[in-house]
């Protein structure tokens, strides 16, 4: 018998037809890849999942205080009382006092109201502060007041800096100097004591300069003041990602077959760096209400009687030993909130680029 | 006697320590803040407490405690003043053998030095001295060489005189002031702290803006039958702004007195840990309203707010309850004061007298400044302010500028709150300085309501004239202060005790009515 002269055989057309038809090699973008990355990683989905219930928590903080607490923010309660399991008991009680008969004033510590865990129909869940306010429903306002600001100055902070970081590495040259000279400004003072001075001078008469009006303990205050001073954690290290772009071959060709700075920048360099933009922007909120916090802290951030967690903490403090939930309950939310940000904010970086190295440091 | 002392046996004794004590030694107190150590520009108490011990004046307060503390007494003056019968004219004759602690005898036309040397470093004192014959004209243009006619001093005969162009009953204590203490004529008008010698029991021998000062004996000083030789040998105060910080130290044992404002809560803890003293000093904690600007301008208005505030709760919220819930412009501690009760608290009505004023919803900013117990009042008021139907908000500023925005008439400032701590102890200083209306200035002005009424302008006015405050003056200020309080520009609504604490080995403390703490006459156990 014959050996076979190979041992190649040769498909039918017909059948390489329908191999074809079966194994299809479907193309999956960055995005799409990221995804997958991401959905792998439990702990960045489930900080998610927590900073959505902070989120929605502190947006319905009206409609708590309106149907369950039946109080505002700002509302004291002091020389009132409250039924708790049936009993009536002083919102704040206890206190020195001028005994008439003895002559002399009697020293006794005043006594807030703790956490009635519901017992109180809804009211003072989580008890008052020393102006008989109730605390739940101005750590829930708190919250609305530090995302509100952590959020808005991350977007307008993030949007910036990319315009500023696209501008200067597009153009390099005198306008990269231009504006790498005033991040340097920025970056020269301490973040939060740039903040604090901003935010004093703007405390009296508010700002009221290029047609802009913005009333003293207006939210814009802090919001815009942290945007600015934050400006170039953000805008230097995307500006260096930008200028190492400018110098690939695409962009030249791109440039070469005639495309506008405009359109370079948006169609070549912005789709190249938007992953990084995504990741800055996620670990920049944290920063933002970290910030805002410690503005609040120090009274140059949210103005009382509004509630920040910031604030809250600060007004706490004089109680700490009579009355510690007053401040580690804020404390508590921004711990979770920050946490949870930047848990999901390292996901996000792992699953976009996980050889990159994106961090906010100040 | 009033000042009630907690935790220590309130010594009821004005005399100098008893043998069982030991003596201070060196004494380490802690103040919250000051803000000069120049006679001329001081105006603190805390500054006062530590100055009041290094420089004299003609007349002077007793070193007693309770109300005999409030007794004018001989300072460097040999005697109390010869005054002409129309009150425009006293006299004064220096005792013997004056000398600062440099060692250089003391001049009569030191005195007027002190007085030009105000008007000059534009000191913050020099408001009350305006009525002297020809201050107004010098300080429209002052000058070292120039005059103020009104201060005629004999060096020779040691002699001063001084000439008002209009009587005023309180000029005695204006003179007490510590504005008034003579400085050496050679003194520079800059701002001198801590270096300017001065005639009392002690010196200056150091001073830091940050850190704080030390006082040590002035060896030229002669102990008088009012004023005595100090029982600390040294006083060395260090400066901490936070109160928890100045308390520990106490309890800790590295500082024997702190005058910080304990936290209400922490009292009740700390008062065992040592010497709780609880100054009753004079002051009147009040929200003043504009009757100039709306809706304050409507005198049911003002009625409500002064019905809506529950001021025993408000001195349990600001201070545990260290204070004294009145509705009076005066303190208690005056001898004219007559207690007011014109409005009880009742929300309901206060609601409808803002109805009734048509107020409902009128927009209005509370002004406050950025200290813990005026943020905390503040924030009460905004909500009182909104409970009854207006629409309040809270502007809070620094501490530093806080007076001079709200006592400018271009700031519009409708309502804030306030405090009035005494110069001095007499009704003047509070009805003339706060609520007359001939007083109001368009910037610095210290009448915040803006208060002007020809009635009790013109009784005010006419009070100045009296000399000595009898019980038929007395029942006219009392009078006075119940048509300005029917008219409701303030709402009073404490009279606050000041926590003062001391470490357990003070054997001794003494309370001066208008100083606060005796330095002078403190000891060990």
């Amino acid at each position: 018998m014959a050996e076979p002269a190979t041992d190649l055989t040769f498909d039918s057309a017909a059948l390489l037809a329908s191999e074809e038809h079966e194994v299809t090699i479907v193309g999956r973008s960055p995005w799409y890849l990221a995804w997958r990355r991401l959905r792998r990683n439990w702990l960045a989905l489930a900080s998610l999942g927590l900073f959505f219930v902070i989120v929605i928590a502190c947006a319905l903080a009206p409609v708590y205080a309106h149907h369950v607490a039946h109080t505002g923010p700002n509302e004291v309660h002091a020389g009132e009382k409250v039924r708790v399991d049936g009993k009536l008991k002083d919102v704040i009680g206890g206190g020195s006092f001028y005994d008439v008969n003895k002559g002399r004033f009697v020293v006794k510590a005043p006594t807030y109201l703790g956490p009635t865990w519901w017992h109180a129909e809804g009211r003072f869940v989580l008890g008052t502060d020393n102006l008989g306010r109730d605390v739940a429903v101005r750590v829930l306002y708190g919250g609305r007041n530090s995302l509100m600001i952590g959020i808005g100055s991350a977007l307008i902070c993030t949007l910036l800096a990319l315009t500023l970081a696209l501008l200067a590495g597009y153009y390099r040259g005198g306008c990269d100097w231009l504006i790498s000279r005033f991040f340097d400004i920025i970056w020269a003072f301490p973040v939060l004591l740039l903040a604090i001075a901003i935010s004093s001078a703007l405390a009296i008469n508010g700002f009221h300069h290029f047609g802009i009006s913005i009333e003293p303990g207006s939210l814009w205050i802090p919001t815009l003041v942290i945007s600015y001073v934050l400006i170039p954690y953000i805008g230097r290290p995307i500006r260096g990602q930008i200028l190492s772009l400018r110098e690939k071959e695409f962009v030249e060709a791109a440039i070469g077959q005639g495309a506008g700075p405009l359109r370079v920048m948006f169609s070549d360099l912005l789709p190249n760096i938007a992953s990084t933009v995504l990741v800055f922007f996620t670990l920049i909120i944290a920063a933002n209400i970290l910030t805002e916090a410690g503005l609040s802290f120090l009274g140059a951030g949210v103005r009382l009687p509004d509630p920040s967690w910031g604030n809250l903490i600060a007004s706490g403090q004089d109680q700490i030993e009579t009355a510690p939930w007053l401040s580690l309950i804020p404390g508590i939310a921004i711990v979770l909130t920050v946490l949870s940000l930047n848990i999901f904010g390292d996901g996000l970086r792992d699953a976009l680029d996980p050889r990159a190295k994106v961090r906010i440091e100040h | 006697m009033m000042v009630a002392a907690y935790g220590v046996a309130a010594n009821k004794s004005s005399s100098a320590p008893t043998k069982a004590y030991k003596k201070v030694g060196t004494l380490r107190a802690v103040l919250d803040t000051i803000d000069f150590l120049d006679p001329q520009q001081a105006y603190t108490g805390q500054s006062w407490w530590a100055m009041w011990n290094v420089y004299e004046t003609l007349l002077t307060y007793k070193h007693v405690d309770g109300p005999a503390g409030y007794q004018l007494v001989p300072g460097l003056a040999q005697s109390m003043p010869k005054i002409s019968s129309n009150g425009r004219v006293y006299k004064f004759t220096l005792r013997k053998g004056l000398k600062y602690s440099n060692g250089k005898k003391v001049q009569a036309s030191d005195f007027k030095w002190a007085i030009k040397r105000g008007f000059l470093a534009t000191g913050q004192g020099v408001g009350f001295y305006t009525d002297i014959a020809g201050a107004k004209a010098y300080a429209a243009h002052p000058t070292k060489g120039g005059n103020i006619s009104g201060i005629v001093v004999n060096n020779k005969k040691r002699t001063i005189t001084v000439k008002l162009t209009k009587p005023r009953g309180d000029f005695l204590t204006i003179l007490a002031l510590l504005f008034a203490a003579p400085v050496p004529s050679s003194t520079s008008t800059q701002i001198l702290n801590g270096k300017i010698p001065g005639t009392g029991p002690y010196r200056f021998s150091s001073f830091d803006a940050n850190r704080g000062f030390t006082m040590v004996r002035n060896k030229y000083f002669k102990p008088t039958k009012y004023i005595p030789r100090g029982t600390p040998d040294k006083i060395v105060v260090s400066l901490i702004g936070d109160a928890n910080s100045a308390t520990q130290r106490v309890i800790n044992g590295q500082a024997d007195y702190s005058n910080a404002a304990i936290p209400p809560d922490r009292i009740a803890t700390v008062k065992n840990k040592g010497h709780l003293v609880l100054r009753d000093t004079a002051n009147t904690y009040y929200f003043w309203m504009n009757i100039r600007e709306a809706p304050f301008n409507k005198l049911k208005v003002r009625q409500a707010v002064n019905y809506a505030i529950d001021r025993g709760a408000l001195n349990r919220i600001v201070w545990g309850g260290l204070g004294r819930p009145t509705q009076n412009v005066l303190p208690p501690t005056y001898p004219s004061y007559t207690k007011l009760k014109l409005f009880s608290h009742n929300v309901a009505k206060a609601k409808q007298l803002i109805n009734q004023a048509g107020a409902k919803n009128a927009k209005v900013t509370v002004w406050t400044r950025d200290v813990s117990d005026a943020r905390d009042a503040a924030q009460y008021y905004t909500s009182v302010l909104n409970a009854i139907g207006l629409n309040a908000k809270l502007n809070i500023l620094p501490r530093a500028t806080y007076y001079t925005t709200i006592g400018n008439v271009a700031t519009h400032a409708q309502t804030g709150w306030a405090r009035w701590l005494e110069d001095y102890p007499h009704p003047l200083d509070w009805f003339d300085v706060l609520l007359n209306g001939n007083r109001i200035t368009n910037t610095d002005n210290n009448n915040y309501a803006w208060y002007s009424n020809a009635k009790t302008d013109k009784a005010i006015e006419s009070l100045k004239k009296a000399q000595v405050l009898t019980p038929a003056v007395n029942k006219r200020w009392a009078t006075v202060e119940k048509q300005i309080m029917q008219q409701a520009p303030w709402a009073p609504w404490s009279n606050r005790v000041f926590p003062e604490f001391f470490t357990k080995k003070m054997g001794c403390i003494h309370v001066q009515r208008l100083y606060g703490i005796d330095a002078l006459r403190l000891c060990r156990k």
